[in-house]
């Protein structure tokens, strides 16, 4: 593969961060003169973010991606091991009533952020591994689902619903695009219905939230208030906006302009251009990963790939959607550009890995001919494959 | 080198695709791709959705939305206009303005009621049920006061508490709070305002539309917690600055004389009033009881009351002047006249009038200087009801003076018509005549000026904040009561009585001549039905330097205890103003020998 997708990749990456960054400042500037006495508090921490961000990014991109599949069950339990950290009072940091952050100097981290890209990582190994497997419910469904749902479990008690829904499309995206079965899927997902149907409606703050998106107009000084706010910024914003810094929204009418509801001052200061213009390097972004994954020689640079490309492109679906009032409201970031440590780290860190795969993701081996049989990984699938098949003879 | 490099990469990408096509795990794959394919055609509908829907809001909703965002922007502003400063004649400032906090509720924000009354409740000195009342009644409204322009001390111990609410439960707003700098002085004068600032006594009262500048409500932009946004907002247009005749320096002398009297005696008030008696203007007026308009709640009525223009009191002998002003003037009798009152009594009407003093036969002058009731009644008699009741008339009484302050009353001074036998007789001593101790200094001033009866008042300029004349009160003569002549015969006279016997040394201060009158009248005490024998009113009325006076003094003390002649009460006080005031005027004293002498004579 020629370098034409690493650029490309790169590229709307960095818009997509750049946009970010000027947003960050001009949601932020009010705020932070009048809390914190300078401007640019949060510009500072949010450039620190992207300086590091792309190091990662940029280092990941030149790091074999094929690497991770040997430290795959390791990556697994630091995530665990993070996920139990943010609970010890003194490492884990709470705020807003979550406790979601470890404390990490000079700033915080979200392993929730994560669990996410090494649940993508597991994935596409174990499908790999088991793709011969993946109708049976067993393998295909059980052990992946069951592993999503003890870090959902978790998650839920810090509680960052948003996560866990991002963290349940995704695996169930993957585990449909592995060859599970839709009957197994479909049924699970009727099964888990009530479930969240209690989960929704013993939580009076839930059912609240779920009540003030079908109708926010009817509370719009209540619960209504960040929707209603909302659409106020983008009815505002119109085609052309009311130009960079012109927002009045963010005067503390759109509560989390700087992160949640970003695309919402987007959308006032850019107007529908800039708002389109944004979605549309997301879109591009997303099909360059699809391309990517199409040209892919094996099954775990295949699904890694399309992980990867739906991590960022899934979580861009959300946050928009949330802001446009066509979900209900969800505690998720735009991935590159709301500000976040966390979140941009991740996400970038993904797009280093997209990259790499990318480059190199086409070749199926240096070192050896077999592209199945990278470092060993797949050799389970290919034995099990020889015996039902008797091709062992075509292992060399 | 980068074609060999090119064919390479074809040669393995060949390969890899040959590889990949005998790949045993191909046909799971193959289906794989399938859902992909399906999976992003969901994922772009997704994103069309998106699409759509920002045209929906962006684009078909623009109106609708951009009205609301436009009405959030905005908030109508009252802007609370400064009051007008009050200034004495010196341009010391009487009364002012201070910022001060005034602490205000958002009922709609606040989820935690009872802990935020319990909280704030005892600092602002608010029982917490009240808080709890007013918080449930504005429960749907975003504002409620809680308290209004407190002091320094409770708004510094709130800001500390209000870190412990949550933003936008609780705030501040600055108005500005009317301050009276000096407390107690003047404040029978300058009134006081109430919380919104509108004036309720006093000159504060009067001059209210004058002061209080215009309330303006201008449109401002506002952020989510209601903050304007314009770093200038427009001040509100201040209220217009007042200028007095009062002079504070004089003002606080005669505050502080009046205190000391009042603690002497033990009476039930005092009153004085100093007024330049060429044009009318008061320099002074102050009363006792007295309360600080800083905290006009925490005085009753009774403190507030300014006794110099509400209170109507029976003069006693300072009328005697008046009896002597109307004889002179209508030629009745002249300075030689003698009268004889040797019996010490005289009898009219069935009734028996004493002096206090026995005296021989006294002249004209001598019966005013001792203050001889007998003669008094005698000069009445000569003079007749007729012309004596035209010369209290012209003299003011009965009449409101026209002073610029609330609650002037006019007095009581029945028509002649209506007299008794006894009438003609009583007041000539001074009593069955009614009348404010203003009244009373106003016709002195008369008798000082060369025979004007001038109008009183104690606003002199109301300028406006930009510095323009909006008002100048210039001096205002009513009327000529009484020829210079006349003018000059009575303040001989009046000079006669400072001066002991008539012989003795003189209350002069290089020249500087009082010439005044003692009085002492009985109170009519309603409950009795007759005049008291404990109750008096002591005064004594003069002008100083007697023969250009300059100042004109009334001190009026009422139920004093221990003694009563106003020789004894009111005198002193009358002099120990004066030698002050002179002080403060610099007027230059000579030896303590020539300091004022006031000696008690007979009544």
């Amino acid at each position: 593969m020629n370098t034409k997708y690493t650029r490309s990749i790169l590229i709307s990456v960095l818009i997509l961060v750049v946009i970010g960054t000027v947003m960050v400042y001009s949601s932020t500037a009010l705020m932070s003169m009048r809390e914190h006495g300078s401007g640019f508090n949060f510009l500072w921490k949010h450039l620190y973010t992207v300086c590091i961000g792309t190091a990662v990014m940029l280092f990941l991109s030149r790091t074999d991606y094929r690497k991770y599949r040997s430290v795959v069950y390791v990556l697994l339990g630091v995530s665990f091991v993070l996920l139990i950290l943010v609970f010890v009072p003194g490492v884990g940091i709470s705020a807003n009533g979550a406790r979601r952050w470890l404390r990490l100097w000079p700033t915080t981290f979200q392993p929730s952020e994560l669990v996410k890209v090494v649940m993508v990582i597991f994935l596409a190994d174990y499908m790999d591994k088991n793709l011969d497997r993946m109708r049976d419910f067993r393998y295909g469904i059980a052990i992946p689902a069951g592993l999503m749902l003890f870090f959902q479990i978790i998650i839920l008690r810090q509680p960052d619903f948003g996560a866990v829904m991002s963290l349940g499309i995704l695996t169930f995206g993957l585990l449909i695009l592995g060859g599970a079965r839709l009957r197994h899927i479909g049924s699970l997902v009727l099964l888990a219905l009530p479930a969240v149907y209690m989960l929704i409606m013993t939580s009076s703050y839930r059912s609240k939230r779920l009540l003030c998106f079908l109708d926010p107009w009817k509370d719009p000084q209540g619960c209504g208030f960040q929707l209603v706010q909302s659409f106020i910024a983008f009815g505002n914003g119109s085609y052309w906006g009311l130009g960079l810094g012109g927002s009045k929204q963010k005067l503390y009418f759109l509560p989390e302009a700087h992160t949640d509801f970003i695309f919402s001052l987007i959308g006032e200061e850019l107007g529908l251009v800039g708002a389109m213009f944004v979605i549309a390097v997301f879109v591009w972004l997303f099909l360059k990963g699809f391309q990517v994954s199409m040209r892919t020689s094996d099954p775990f640079s295949y699904f890694l790939t399309l992980g990867m490309t739906m991590l960022i492109g899934v979580q861009a679906i959300i946050n928009i959607a949330v802001s446009t009032g066509l979900m209900p409201t969800k505690g998720l970031p735009l991935p590159f550009i709301s500000y976040g440590g966390s979140a941009l780290l991740i996400n970038m860190a993904a797009a280093g890995i997209l990259m790499n795969i990318a480059k190199n993701g086409d070749v199926a081996s240096v070192h050896s001919p077999d592209p199945l049989y990278v470092k060993g990984a797949n050799r389970g699938a290919l034995q099990r494959a020889g015996r039902a098949h008797s091709w062992s003879h075509r292992l060399r | 080198m980068i074609n060999n490099k090119k064919r390479r990469g074809k040669t393995e990408r060949a390969e890899t695709r040959k590889l990949w096509d005998e790949n045993p795990v191909k046909i799971p794959l193959q289906k794989s791709r399938k859902r992909a394919v399906v999976l992003v055609t969901v994922i772009l509908f997704c994103f069309a959705a998106i699409f759509l829907r920002l045209i929906n809001l962006m684009v078909v909703d623009h109106d609708k939305l951009s009205q609301r965002a436009a009405q959030q922007y905005i908030k109508e502003k009252v802007l609370t206009p400064q009051r007008g400063v009050i200034w004495d004649r010196r341009m010391r400032e009487l009364a002012t303005n201070i910022e001060t906090d005034s602490l205000f509720a958002v009922p709609t924000q606040i989820k935690d009621t009872r802990t935020l009354s319990s909280e704030i409740g005892p600092i602002i000195k608010v029982s917490t049920r009240e808080i709890d009342g007013i918080l449930s009644k504005k429960k749907k409204k975003a504002f409620a006061w809680l308290a209004r322009r407190m002091d320094l001390d409770t708004s510094r111990k709130l800001s500390q508490l209000k870190e412990r609410f949550n933003e936008g439960e609780i705030g501040f707003v600055k108005e500005p709070k009317r301050c009276y700098p000096k407390g107690e002085i003047a404040s029978h004068i300058l009134g006081f305002s109430n919380i919104d600032d509108h004036g309720i006594a006093g000159l504060e009262l009067v001059y209210n539309d004058y002061l209080k500048g215009e309330v303006e409500s201008v449109t401002v932009g506002v952020d989510a917690h209601g903050r304007s946004l314009a770093r200038d907002i427009k001040e509100a247009m201040p209220g217009n600055n007042i200028i007095l005749t009062i002079d504070e320096g004089l003002q606080y002398i005669v505050e502080r004389e009046l205190s000391a009297a009042m603690e002497q005696w033990h009476a039930k008030a005092v009153t004085a009033i100093m007024m330049d008696p060429m044009t009318g203007e008061i320099l002074a007026l102050a009363n006792r009881p007295t309360y600080d308009p800083n905290y006009p709640a925490a005085s009753g009525p009774e403190y507030k009351r300014n006794r110099a223009i509400t209170d109507i009191y029976e003069p006693g002998s300072t009328m005697k002047s008046i009896l002597a002003c109307a004889a002179l003037e209508e030629k009745v009798v002249s300075l030689r006249n003698m009268f004889d009152v040797s019996k010490g009594t005289i009898t009219v009407g069935g009734k028996t009038i004493h002096d206090v003093h026995k005296h021989e036969i006294l002249s004209f002058q001598e019966v005013i200087q001792k203050s001889s009731n007998v003669g008094a009644v005698k000069i009445g008699q000569r003079l007749g009801a007729e012309k004596y009741y035209k010369y209290i008339k012209k003299f003011g009484f009965g009449d409101k003076t026209g002073i610029d302050f609330p609650g002037e009353v006019k007095g009581i001074a029945r028509n002649v018509k209506s007299w008794s036998g006894t009438s003609l007789a009583a007041m000539s001593i001074g009593q069955e005549i009614g009348m404010t101790p203003l009244q009373m200094l106003r016709a002195y001033s008369a008798i000082a000026n060369g025979g004007s009866l001038m109008k009183p008042y104690i606003l002199s300029d109301i300028i406006s904040p930009s510095g323009k004349a909006i008002k100048k009160v210039v001096p205002v003569v009513e009327r000529r009561v009484i020829s210079r002549a006349t003018s000059d015969k009575m303040k001989e006279i009046l000079k006669t009585v400072v001066e002991e016997g008539g012989t003795a040394e003189q209350a002069s201060i290089r020249g500087n001549l009082v010439a005044g009158k003692t009085g002492t009248a009985q109170i009519f005490d309603p409950k009795i039905g007759r005049y008291s024998r404990e109750k008096f009113a002591s005064s004594f009325v003069g002008f100083v330097p007697a023969d250009n006076p300059r100042i004109a003094l009334i001190v009026v003390v009422f139920e004093p205890k221990g003694a009563t002649y106003g020789g004894v009460v009111a005198a002193p006080v009358f002099k120990n103003i004066i030698e002050h005031t002179f002080a403060y005027l610099d007027v230059p004293m000579e030896k303590d020998e020539n300091r004022i002498v006031l000696v008690s004579t007979a009544e």
